[in-house]
């Protein structure tokens, strides 16, 4: 009789400790295994249950502030360390891990309206409605002595004093030049007293001011008389204004794509440009039901998050139309500042109720070490479900999200008005001469032109 | 707008001021007389020489009202006006001067960039004014032929100006004049240059006196030489429009050096993966890259590491381990042999026990038994010992059985089984009782054949301890009774009930009409025993040896245990016979089993058969034989066994005729026309069906009436076969059922008592409103959903609308976003991920996220690099080939640092 034997290598069998897996031999013939795609679907759909079940995104709120938060800066040097400035003029840094105050700055007399950091994270630079400009020395030595001290406040490092009220202010990437805007757009060094250039370009204050992280020399503003301008410091002059239907309170440039901006509007919607063609826009991110505050990009450019006068913050995907997720509690109030943390995987908003709320970015994410199995796992359980996605089932189970109820109802609202409105034009054009109504799409209905 | 307006002429008037000082020496420059292009030549012409100040603001007649205002007081004005008009208005219509006009104007435009500088910002309104000027200053154009004076106070008329400022050589004239100033010198109060017509002094002025001094002859030519080659210098744009074109331009730029981006950009989207991870330097990732660094510090960590890394000791404690371990090869390989030996042994022992151990054949385990048995029978040939070994076991088991008698039906289940009688139970449990009982009967046979010789047997009614006996004994007995009990039925059945039910007349007649039937039944039967009695008889004499064989068997009250013996008698007695006999007889064995009437005859008509067959010699005469007799009987049962036989030539001739189908199907044509096939194939069908038929009854036909029978056309077949069965309607029945599931009817709406009610006044009026109007709507929604319906219109057809709710859970409405087709979209899911299916190497890059970053790592901005366009697709390839090794690189754009 021939005695068939199966020869395996004991080096490849041999555990090195008691710890490891066995090694396991399959047959990976399909036909052995018809049911694969039918155990994979129930998993996805167990995945999505499992999601939303572990689905506790709020971490912990940072009380301290006595008037609403304003603005917020992240130290692009330090992951725990983020700074807010309220609307009574205090400023704070705060250590996310412990969720305390680590100091203060005192000295606005005003309402701060912008706070920025340096790229090598040593310079803070806050502006506000006093007409000043403070600069403070935040490095993280000074600043883990002043902690340690019983002090706890710092002294800036110097005051430039302006004429008109500050609103925002933002720092450029990789050098000392900062912007802060107002009356007009001033660039400012960290070593001079007086603003290096201004810019104005028509009448009304400005609101926001961005660098491009990207592309240093670019940066984005957005006024009052609802235009977003675009300046180029090599031009030494401002670049090009568009002009929507309403105000764009803030304006984020995607840190990925030096390219793109997305700027948080006051209709409730996000719009997503290509600064090259400011006549339409790339995306229209839609869902907030009130005027979108303030936007922040992910370090990975992938998707950004919006605080809302809704009292809502929502993460979008940079590339889709409506949010991925919707974060509320019931404390919270209009949300003024949000920002991503520098990994991307927390998001910090401030809001009304003098609190900042830390958030996960992906609400049922695990926190802590994830060994390489349990990564493993979830990796596999993130594929089937994006996988599935599409079903019936496992999409309703993923889309579904609980609402306050005012928003619900506004969001209904809202959708009964543009669906009539929809309808009449739909009507009009059914009544009318072929071709004689044309309907502008979404992306260039709110753009009323773009100047040169 | 008035505002603006006003803010604008401010800044003009400012501007105006600033430049006064300026104004001389840049005169040429900058500052021409702005007049319009045919004016302009026209003065030229008049006055080559001299540079004419010329009112600034034309154009904006409001920045300078007051110049306007100025204007009535000059005493040439007014005379003049007239005239001026008249010319003015003749020439308008001069088609001369219209063409004139239309060939002028790019010249003009070309020139309007001069006027433009003061312009003010509401475009419009001046480009109106300008036009006006134009058709008037064409006009002007034509009238030059005419006589300066003229020309003059027409030009006067049309500007505004005073006549000095058209008159050159007369200006020259009156320069010397002293003009007494009105007004103190402002913007709004012209100055005397201005109400002079000229202020300015040109170079020439100030040459002039140098003209006859020596030593500046340099100067001189020099002057002479700009003047010759001097060119008309565009006038720098308004300062609005300057920086709308510097915008534009900078714009240009920036979108240039922002769309060196784009490559990078794409190329991260098209990735499936971005990475954030790499080039993270977390420290030492082992341990022994921390042991690697220790150093020793203190005094005994010193004196540790000296013993650790001295040589000899090192080398001593390899000796010692390589000698402790040390083994002769022949040693281990002949321990290796030996213990693989072993291990094989085993290893075949052990599977050749599985295996038989799972082999689930009785037939193996029967014919294992009977080896083992027959080793045993010849050991205890062999050898006296275990002979007599035998013995006592068999003994004891004999004693064993006598004392317990535990296989005569004393167990549960036996007891069970015959309180439910014998006759009800099926093959295999009468055959265990059969098994069982004979097991007794074998261990106490000894006692059994001292009783045998002592007494003769009791009667065979008692099934359990048969005796032996021939079958045909038997047959013979059986018969006998049967005779006998028919006998006794005729009998009885004479008598007749007097009274009660069954003596009304007509319920006696009906009994008379069975009883006639039963007694000439019981005629027939008496006659067939008696036959079949005379049969046994004659054979009993042949069969004797095969008889004495049979004869160790014991036989059961039920008669089909004894069928089904014959029938395994048949199995193994016959097994070289030809397999078509065989077949016959196990067919004819089987319709025997079916038939449950149990008729005894028959069976040993059968059983007769069987032992007929088993002599060779006259083999085919009994089978005739036995045809005949059953011809001779027209009882249902042999006609069903002749139908038997006969089917069996029937499968043959079917068998022919499907071979003969195949070869019609292949000598088709290859179209692959399914519908022509499947008629055909019906057609073959039907075609075989009715030879069946007529085969059938051909084979009735051998053992009846061949010729009577007619063979019945084809519409009438169809008749008979769907005779009595309305098929449309049966249809129609169908689909309303269907449609009454799919759309379903709307129950009718009950008042329940009590409800809604409250006197018997409500109770006039019958159901509420709403309900009625409900079910009527409910009515008509199912109305117009039939009526919707795809198999509306159809007659013939059912088209199911039903939808399969569990089936469309795993069904998108529409295709999803990022897909184009629908096969793409069902590509995309088609291979499973998981690992059950898929090797571990394969695992990561299947389940890839779309961002891999780690958490707690500063992820900074993009950083330009550049990237080659054509080398993509080997980049990609390098991409997929590194992220095989380890994820740890992907998308090179991306800088990473630590946190």
């Amino acid at each position: 009789m021939k005695v068939k034997v199966i020869s395996r290598s004991v080096d490849d069998f041999t555990r090195e400790r008691s710890q490891d897996l066995q090694r396991v031999f399959r047959n990976y013939d399909p036909s052995l295994r018809t049911q694969e795609k039918a155990v994979e679907y129930v998993r996805a759909l167990n995945a999505v249950k499992l999601d939303k079940i572990f689905a506790r995104p709020f971490i912990g709120a940072m009380d301290g502030h006595i008037d609403g938060v304003s603005c917020m800066a992240k130290n692009p040097t330090q992951l725990k360390w983020i700074f807010s400035g309220a609307m009574d003029g205090d400023i704070r840094l705060w250590d996310i891990a412990s969720r305390r105050t680590v100091c203060q700055f005192p000295g606005h007399q005003g309402a701060i309206r912008g706070l920025t950091v340096s790229t090598d994270g040593r310079m803070l630079v806050s502006c506000g409605t006093d007409c000043t400009v403070r600069l403070w020395n935040a490095s993280a030595d000074n600043l883990m002595e002043l902690s340690n001290s019983t002090k706890n406040s710092v002294e800036p490092a110097s005051v430039h004093v302006g004429k008109n009220a500050y609103l925002a202010v933002d720092h450029q990437w990789d050098s000392e030049l900062f912007a802060t805007a107002g009356a007009q757009v001033d660039i400012w060094n960290h070593n001079r007293s007086e603003p290096i250039n201004s810019f104005q370009w028509g009448s009304d204050s400005v609101i926001s001011v961005r660098f491009n992280p990207g592309e240093p020399n670019l940066l984005a503003t957005s006024a009052n008389d609802r235009s977003i301008m675009l300046y180029d410091l090599r031009m030494v002059s401002p670049v090009r204004k568009m002009i929507m239907m309403t105000k764009t309170n803030s304006i984020a440039w995607n840190p990925m794509e030096p390219i793109n901006f997305t700027a948080a509007n006051e209709d409730g919607n996000c719009y997503s440009y290509d600064a090259r063609k400011l006549d339409e826009a790339k995306c229209v991110h839609r869902d907030h039901v009130s005027a979108v505050m303030d936007i922040d990009y992910s370090p990975t450019g992938r998707e950004f998050v919006t605080g809302s006068y809704d009292r809502t913050v929502r993460l979008f995907y940079y590339n889709s139309g409506h949010s991925r997720e919707i974060y509320h509690t019931k404390r919270m109030q209009r949300v003024f500042c949000v920002k991503f943390s520098g990994d991307g995987s927390y998001v910090i908003s401030g809001s009304d109720d003098t609190n900042l709320r830390l958030w996960k970015a992906k609400a049922s994410e695990q926190l802590g070490v994830v060994l390489p199995r349990e990564r493993k796992k979830h990796e596999y359980h993130a594929a089937i479900k994006k996988r599935y996605m599409h079903l019936p089932e496992v999409k309703r189970i993923e889309r579904h999200r609980h609402l306050p109820k005012p928003i619900y109802k506004a969001a209904a609202l809202m959708r009964a008005m543009s669906d009539a409105k929809k309808r009449k034009e739909e009507r009009r054009k059914a009544h009318s001469a072929p071709g004689s109504v044309t309907t502008q799409p979404l992306r260039r209905r709110r753009i009323i032109k773009e100047v040169e | 707008m008035p505002e603006t307006k006003r803010k604008h002429r401010d800044e003009t008037n400012h501007r105006r001021g600033h430049s006064k000082p300026n104004k001389n020496a840049r005169k040429k420059k900058k500052t021409g007389p702005r007049l319009p292009s045919s004016l302009q030549k026209e003065l030229d012409r008049l006055n080559p020489t001299t540079s004419i100040e010329i009112d600034q603001d034309i154009d904006s007649a409001d920045g300078d009202a007051a110049e306007r205002e100025l204007l009535p007081q000059d005493f040439y004005e007014y005379e003049e006006q007239h005239a001026e008009e008249e010319s003015k208005k003749n020439k308008r219509y001069d088609p001369g001067s219209v063409d004139q006009l239309q060939y002028d104007l790019p010249i003009e435009r070309s020139d309007e960039s001069e006027d433009e500088i003061i312009q003010s910002d509401d475009d419009n309104v001046d480009d109106d004014d300008d036009g006006m000027e134009r058709t008037g200053d064409a006009a002007d154009g034509d009238s030059s032929e005419e006589g300066d004076g003229r020309h003059t106070r027409m030009l006067q008329g049309i500007t505004g100006m005073p006549s000095e400022a058209f008159e050159g050589k007369k200006k020259r004239k009156m320069k010397d004049d002293v003009i007494p100033e009105l007004y103190p010198e402002s913007e709004y109060n012209p100055s005397r240059d201005v109400v002079d017509g000229d202020g300015q002094i040109s170079i020439d002025d100030l040459l002039n006196p140098l003209q006859d001094n020596p030593g500046f002859g340099k100067l001189r030519k020099r002057i002479q030489q700009i003047e010759n080659n001097s060119k008309a210098i565009h006038a720098p744009l308004r300062t609005a429009d300057q920086a709308k074109v510097e915008r534009k331009a900078a714009y240009e730029i920036s979108k240039k050096e922002v769309t060196k981006w784009q490559q990078i950009i794409q190329r991260n989207r098209e990735a499936p993966t971005l990475l954030f991870d790499e080039n993270i330097d977390l420290g030492f990732s082992t341990v022994g890259a921390i042991a690697s660094e220790f150093e020793p510090r203190t005094e005994f960590e010193r004196k540790m590491a000296a013993l650790v890394s001295d040589d000899k000791v090192m080398e001593a404690y390899k000796k010692d381990a390589y000698d402790a371990w040390q083994v002769s090869v022949e040693e281990e390989k002949d321990r290796q042999s030996r213990i693989a030996k072993m291990r094989s042994l085993l290893f075949r022992h052990e599977m050749k026990a599985k295996r038989i151990k799972k082999i689930k054949s009785k037939t193996y385990h029967r014919l294992l038994k009977k080896d083992r048995l027959k080793t045993e029978y010849s050991n205890i040939q062999m050898d006296p010992e275990a002979a007599k070994e035998f013995v006592m076991k068999q003994e004891r088991l004999r004693a064993e059985e006598r004392m317990t008698l535990r296989h005569k039906n004393q167990n549960l289940w036996a007891k069970r089984i015959l309180t439910r009688g014998l006759n009800s139970q099926d093959e295999g449990t009468r055959a265990a009782i059969a098994d069982q009982l004979q097991r007794h009967a074998e261990l106490t046979r000894k006692m059994h054949s001292m009783k045998d010789s002592s007494s003769s047997s009791d009667d065979s009614s008692d099934g359990d301890d048969e005796d032996a006996g021939s079958d045909q004994e038997m047959g013979s007995k059986v018969v006998g009774k049967a005779i006998e009990k028919t006998m006794k039925v005729i009998q009885d059945d004479h008598e007749t009930p007097k009274s009660g039910l069954l003596s009304l007349p007509f319920m006696r007649r009906g009994l008379e009409k069975s009883k006639k039937a039963a007694v000439e039944e019981a005629n027939l039967a008496l006659q067939e025993y008696k036959d079949s009695k005379k049969k046994l008889e004659n054979s009993v004499g042949s069969e004797g040896p095969e008889a004495t064989s049979i004869s160790g068997r014991r036989v059961f009250g039920a008669s089909k245990t004894q069928i089904s013996d014959a029938g395994d008698k048949v199995k193994s007695d016959y097994n070289y016979g030809s397999s078509d006999s065989e077949d016959d007889l196990r067919a004819s064995k089987n319709g025997n089993i079916e038939t449950q009437g149990s008729n005894v005859l028959q069976k040993d008509v059968n059983t007769d058969a069987v032992l007929i067959q088993e002599d060779t010699d006259n083999h085919q005469e009994s089978v005739f034989k036995d045809f005949n007799e059953i011809v001779k009987n027209p009882g249902p049962k042999t006609t069903y066994e002749v139908s038997l036989f006969v089917s069996d030539t029937w499968k043959k001739a079917r068998n022919r005729d499907e071979k003969g189908t195949n070869v019609k199907k292949s000598a088709m044509p290859s179209g692959p026309v399914r519908q022509d096939i499947k008629d055909t194939e019906k057609e073959v069908e039907e075609d075989s069906d009715t030879d069946s038929e007529g085969q059938m009854v051909d084979g009735i036909l051998t053992s009846g009436s061949k010729l009577s029978y007619e063979l019945p056309s084809q519409e009438e077949l169809i008749r008979q076969a769907f005779a009595g069965d309305d098929v449309e309607d049966e249809f129609e029945k169908d689909k309303m059922e269907i449609l009454n599931v799919e759309n379903p009817e709307p129950e009718k709406p009950v008042l329940l008592p009590g409800w809604g009610q409250w006197t018997h006044v409500q109770k006039k009026k019958g159901l509420p409103s709403w309900m009625l109007k409900e079910h009527e709507n409910a009515r008509k929604k199912r109305e117009e959903a039939i009526k919707k319906r795809k198999d509306a219109q159809l007659k013939n057809v059912i088209i199911s609308e039903k939808l399969d709710k569990k089936a469309e859970k795993l069904h998108t409405k529409a295709l999803p976003f990022p897909f184009t087709s629908k096969e793409a979209f069902e590509q995309s899911m088609r291979v499973p991920i998981g690992p059950e299916s898929n090797p571990a190497t394969a695992i990561g890059p299947l389940n890839r996220p779309e961002v891999v970053k780690r958490p707690g790592v500063i992820i900074k901005p993009i950083q330009f690099e550049e990237v080659n366009p054509h080398e993509k697709a080997e980049q990609r390839r390098g991409d997929k080939h590194r992220s095989k090794k380890n994820k740890g690189s992907g998308g090179r754009s991306m800088k990473k640092t630590t946190a």
